[in-house]
Parts: structure tokens; sequence; C-alpha cells
């Protein structure tokens, strides 16, 4: 179990329109520091994203907020639940169906099919009627763009198919907030626009996001803040346009010329 | 309980070797001998069916993997049964209970263990084969030089379990008074009468320690080869969709 | 051969009803130890799933002592040894009702319930990890994630390996004729002795055999082509 060690004498941190905040998170294993103090806050409606090398601990941070990764110490709260409190599995699965994540490799259901996959959290964990499950599903597998493929099964799809599937189906649990992990960096060069358009019109309506990419163009023009990430802190947090065009950090600095190199 | 100890000193020599030399060699020394040749003229006749299962020609094919079917479709029981009653049409003269047992044993581990030797076969890299008969060798040749060495060292681990297989197959000999160590428990259970819990007892713990130890060699050397081959896939065994069914390693 | 004659078997009223009876006898214990077995297996799971560590090695040692031991010793053991310490009521209860088949299928059950727990283990194992992460940001809770999620994966897995092993346990119906249940080998045998035409004999019975295990692994096999995954390789 984590504990919260809230420093003596720091004022709460203000809590009002932050979706998500993360106050001096630390995570360590042995030696080895994978997050060291992390303090920031993502607003709702905001769009977040979160680069730096590989190693960096981005990942390890984005899974904190769901708790799939578990925090030595800090706070962690997600619209004002604080996600590393102790308490009963099932309260910890009631919090987690509020957060909507995907994953690098999809992890679509392959037993199901496209619109059973996109059904099924709702009626089991929320406890939605069948029809009404299908209704919603069916809407939202014609957002993603993927209506004709509802009775296909994940196998019989492409890499990006499966994507934007695995964005309805987090999005069919209605959560305030999305949080997407590499979302492209599995996909075949030609198929990560089709997810990365999808992502972006989630952002136009206002949906608050963290994303972990390695998208720099979808960075430049969707995120409202870019943090940088690097050996388990987050070094800088920036505009998009500010950090694009003249980063302050050192290591920031090379991360982008690196990028740019390619 | 404490007679289990008491039926053990009296009765080892029995359980080791049988009523030797008063008569056959019987006991665990049997089993193992049993056990042993099973598997050793097992061997190479898996190897013919398994090459003959991966044969181009037809008229090669199709009888051995009729036979196989075949063999491994019926119970044991029933292979001692037909191997009683034909070998000694064939031979001319009666054969004892071993030798039929032997010979049962063969056939029956030997299709057994081509479906092993198939799937080693088939687990190497297509690459390997090409490679050769680009090389110019003969399919023959292919096999010999290249596939084969290969596909049997590692399917070594897969052999031991076979071969762990063959000591509990032995027990059967029972049915036809063959003097292996089921049938010396069987014998003492026959003249004490009144511990038969404690006799069966310690014949079920030999069996469990001979084939216990056996099983953990086996994981050994499935370490040892995974980790001398690494990079290399290691031999798995293959999942049939339409043809045989994956090869059984476990048998009555 | 010379004079082979099948018809003096089959049609013979006698001989026919020997085989009727034996054919009757196996598929009435291997079906009775195939759903102990099953049973049986799918508790181990359970039980092996709660991660306590007492419960695991008594699970793990359960296994071990029924892959390692052979299976006809087991038989015996259940029918000489185990059967000689039970209470003198429930011995008479059994032998008036056919002690050797019942033991026989407590044993059969017994020792192909730690080969399907196996079976059903190792195909929990091989779904990707990523599909119980998914399910937790789902926010399903661990009966629903077995539930929904990972034991349909895992039993469509495993359907090849039950259906080997399912096979193994029909043939191994044949060893209860060694305590003298009298199943089809039994049968075969009594009717070689009487008629002395064993090439017959054994003749049926390698062919009825032959048959049940083709369609046991005929219809494992349709049962893993409409449980399949689609699209998987």
């Amino acid at each position: 179990m984590t504990s919260h060690a809230n420093p003596a004498g720091r004022p709460p941190p203000i809590v009002d329109d932050a979706m998500i905040l993360f106050s001096h998170i630390n995570k360590w294993y042995g030696d080895y520091q994978a997050l060291t103090d992390v303090n920031a806050e993502v607003k709702k409606g905001e769009v977040v994203v979160v680069c730096g090398p590989s190693g960096s601990g981005k990942s390890t941070l984005i899974r904190t907020v769901n708790r799939l990764e578990e925090i030595k110490s800090g706070q962690l709260l997600f619209d004002g639940h604080d996600v590393h409190a102790p308490m009963s599995s099932l309260a910890l699965n009631k919090l987690r169906s509020r957060i909507g994540f995907v994953f690098q490799s999809f992890n679509l259901f392959p037993h199901l099919s496209v619109l059973e996959n996109v059904m099924l959290s709702p009626m089991r964990v929320l406890g939605v009627r069948r029809s009404d499950a299908k209704a919603k599903a069916t809407q939202l597998l014609e957002r993603v763009g993927l209506a004709n493929k509802a009775g296909a099964y994940p196998a019989q799809l492409s890499g990006g198919q499966q994507q934007r599937v695995a964005i309805a189906r987090a999005l069919a649990m209605e959560p305030p907030a999305m949080l997407f992990d590499e979302p492209t960096s599995a996909l075949d060069p030609e198929m990560v626009g089709e997810v990365l358009s999808v992502m972006r019109s989630l952002a136009n309506e206002g949906m608050t996001m963290m994303c972990v990419t390695h998208e720099m163009n979808f960075a430049r023009e969707v995120a409202d803040r870019v943090w940088f990430m690097d050996a388990g802190e987050i070094l800088e947090k920036a505009d998009p346009k500010a950090f694009f065009n003249r980063p302050e950090h050192p290591r920031a600095q090379r991360f982008l010329s690196d990028l740019r190199a390619h | 309980m404490f007679s289990v100890f008491e039926i053990l000193r009296d009765n080892w020599l029995l359980l080791l070797i049988g009523q030797y030399p008063s008569g056959p060699l019987g006991g665990i020394v049997a089993t193992l001998i049993l056990s042993v040749l099973g598997i050793v003229l097992a061997f190479p006749l898996s190897v013919l069916l398994a090459l003959a299962r991966l044969s181009p020609w037809r008229l090669l094919r199709w009888p051995a993997t009729a036979l196989v079917y075949v063999v491994r479709g019926v119970p044991l029981l029933i292979v001692i049964l037909w191997v009683y009653f034909l070998v000694p049409i064939l031979i001319g003269r009666d054969v004892s209970g071993f030798t039929t047992m032997l010979c049962t044993l063969v056939i029956y581990e030997g299709a057994f263990l081509s479906e092993v030797v198939r799937a080693g076969i088939q687990a190497l890299p297509k690459g390997q084969t090409e490679a050769a008969r680009a090389l110019g060798n003969s399919h023959l040749g292919t096999m010999w030089s290249v596939i084969l060495p290969q596909a049997l060292y590692n399917m070594l681990p897969s052999m031991l379990s076979q071969f762990i297989s063959t000591i509990k197959e032995t027990t059967l000999g029972y049915v036809i008074n063959v003097q292996e160590l089921t049938f010396a428990a069987n014998q003492i259970n026959n003249q004490l009468l009144t511990k038969p819990f404690q006799v069966f007892f310690i014949l079920a713990m030999i069996y469990y320690v001979v084939c216990f130890s056996l099983t953990q060699l086996a994981h050994w050397f499935e370490r040892r080869i995974a980790r001398k081959r690494l990079g290399t896939a290691t031999a798995q065994l293959p999942v049939d969709g339409e043809s045989l069914p994956p090869p059984m390693t476990t048998s009555p | 051969m010379k004079d082979f004659d099948l018809m003096a078997i089959l049609l013979n009223p006698k001989f026919g009803a020997m085989l009727l009876h034996g054919v009757e006898m196996t598929l009435k214990i291997a079906a009775a130890s195939w759903l102990l077995a099953m049973a049986l297996a799918i508790i181990l799971l359970v039980v092996r799933l709660t991660s306590n560590r007492i419960a695991e090695s008594v699970v793990a040692a359960y296994i071990s002592y029924h892959r390692n031991v052979p299976t006809l010793v087991q038989l015996m053991f259940w029918y000489f040894g185990i059967f000689s310490l039970l209470p003198n009521l429930l011995q008479n209860w059994l032998s008036e009702h056919n002690a050797e088949a019942i033991l026989s299928i407590v044993a059969l059950g017994l020792c192909q319930a730690a080969y399907f727990s196996e079976d059903m283990r190792s195909g929990l194992r091989s779904i990707s990890s990523g599909q119980a992460e998914a399910a937790h940001a789902l926010g399903h809770s661990y009966i629903s994630s077995m539930r929904h999620i990972l034991l349909p994966q895992a039993i469509r897995n495993a359907i090849p390996a039950l259906v080997n092993h399912s096979v193994s346990l029909f043939k191994n119906s044949s060893l209860a004729m060694a305590i003298g249940v009298a199943e089809l080998t039994y049968a075969v045998m009594e009717v070689q002795n009487q008629s002395f035409r064993a090439f017959e004999a054994y003749s049926v019975a390698t062919v009825l055999y032959l048959g049940f295990s083709l369609l046991i692994m005929t219809a494992g096999g349709w049962l893993a082509r409409h449980y399949r995954i689609v699209g998987a390789r």
C-alpha cells in the first residue's frame, strides 16, 4: 500500500478545476528511481502531451493515474479522488471505470466482435441495459469511422482500425478524461493519421486528455501544454509553440534536435 | 503404517530383481531393462516412421500415417493382445511375456516417438532445408546431415518424457504375467493379504521417485538446450489443425 | 487368414451380447470419469488461482503424484489399497454396487483431472498480459474479468490439449479390466477365449476403439473450430 507523504507546512494544492493532479509523486524499485518528485496538473478540458526519450518514465507516469502502476510517495488526485489511497477493489474498479485508457498494443478482446468489445464493459461494469449499450456502441463506432466493422473480429482489422475501436471502447464508459499511452507507436506509418484524427476531434470537443506520444506534429497542433520528461522528472512544462521553437531545458533542446535529425 | 518399513525390509530383493535366480529377472530392474530396451529399439523405428510420414512418396506416406493413427487410437492393452497373438505366428514358436511386452513397447513407442520426431523436424526453420537443397543436397541427404541432427538434439527433453511414459507403460506387463515391478508387488500382496494399502503405497512411491527424478532431469535438459540455443526458436510442438493432433507424451 | 469369419463373432448371440455389454461399460466408465475429471480440474484451477502458497503446493503435489505414478498402479492402489481402509459399511455397499467400476471411475477421474487442470492452466497462461490490464483499466472486477474476458480465451486455447487428453482418458478405460471390470477389452479377451477367433475378436476391438477415438478427435476439432478466435492464426 502506498503512503501519502504530504510534506509538513506545504499549503494544499488548488484542486478547483484540476482533473488530474500529481503531487510530489515518487516511485522507485530498489536503487532505481522511476519517477522523481513529479508535480503537475491537467486541467479540465486541457490536452497535455508528455514527450521525452525512451526510458524517461512517461509511460510509468501515465499508468499511475489509473493505478496500473503503484507509487511510493506523493498524492495523485483524479477528479478529486485520491487514486492511491487504500481502498477496496470495488472502489478501485469504480474509479477506474471513470478513467479512459488507450494502450499502445490496443488490447482488444479477441474472442468478442468489435461491437461486443465496445458494449461489454458498460453492460458488465456500469450495469447499462443491453439495448442501450448496443445503441451507444453503434454510435461510437460511427464516430470513429468503423460502423461497417461492427460484426468483425479484432484479428480481421488493421492496427489503425483496432486502435480506433479501442478508443471507442474507452469512450463507451463516458469518462471525464482520456489517457493515451503511446497510441500510435505500434502502428505502421500510414495508419497513424486515422488514429490521430480521432484524437484530434475528441480534443476539439473539449475532452480532457493526457497523451504520451512521439507525434510532435500532433503535439504542436492539438496540445494545450507539453511536458518534457527525462529520467523520471518533468523538466519542462510549456506552451507547445514555445516548446518547439525555443525549448529552455538543455536536455529538451537535445531531444528535439535528435528528433529533427531524422 | 510402520509395517511399510517391515514390508520393504522383508521384500526388497523381490521388488528389486524379482525371483532371480530361481526365476526370470523381475522387479524394478526388469522394469528398467524393459523400458530402456523398448525406447532404444523404438527410436530407429520412430525416425523411419517420421521420415516416411514426411516423405514426398505416397506409397511410403500413407501406410506410415495409417500405422501411427491406429497405434495411437487404440489402448496399449489392445496392442499387447495383438502382439501376443501375432508374434508367435510370425516367428513360428512361442515367445515369453517379456519378449511380447518388448515388441509391444517398440511398436507403441515407435508410433508416439515418430510424432515427436516429426514435430521436431517440422519445427526447424524452413531456411535450413532450403539452404541445404540450394547447395545441391538430395532430400535424404539433407535429412541425414542437416535436419535430423538438429531436430533430434532439440527433441531430447521430449524423448526423455517418452522414456518416462515407457516406464509407466511397462506396468501393463502385469496383465500378461511379465515379471516386472507391478507383478512383484502383487506377488507380495498375495502372500501378505492383510496389508494391501502398505504394499501398493510402496509400489506407487517407487514409481513416483523414479519418474519424478527423470522428469526433473528432463526439465534440466530443457533449460540447458534453451540456453545453448538462445536466439534460435526452441522446438515447439506445432498445433496441427487438420492432421494429427499434437503428439501425446502421456500414456496409460 | 484362412477361415476369417467376422460374423461368427458378431452374429453369435452370446458373443455379440458380450461385446455390446463391453462397449456399454467402456462408454459408461469413460463418460463418468471424464465428468469427474473436468469438475475436479476446474476446482483445482480455482484453488490455484487463489495464489495461496499452501493451496498451490497441495495442488502441485496432487498433479505431480498423478502424472508420475502409472495409471494402472493408481487403479490398483484404489481398488486393493484404499478400499481395504474404508469402513465396513462402505465396503459392503460398494461391493454390492459394482465396486470395481466405481473405483475405476474414481481412479481414472482423479488421474485425468491432473492433466486437464494443467491444460486449463496453460490455456490461461497463454493469454497476453495486456488483456488483464485492459480489463482492469475498464473497471472490471476480478470475477468479471475472469468470466467475460480471460476464461473464455483460456478455454479456447486449451481445447486441443483437452481433446487430446480426453482421448487418453477413453483409452485408459481399458485398464479397468485389470481389476475385473467387464469393459470392452475384457469382453474381447473373453470372446477370444471362448471362440478361439483371436483375429476377429481383436479386429472388432481395434475398429471400435479407433472409431471412438476418431469420433472424439473429430468432435474436438469441431468444437475448436466453432469456438475459435476468428481471424487468429
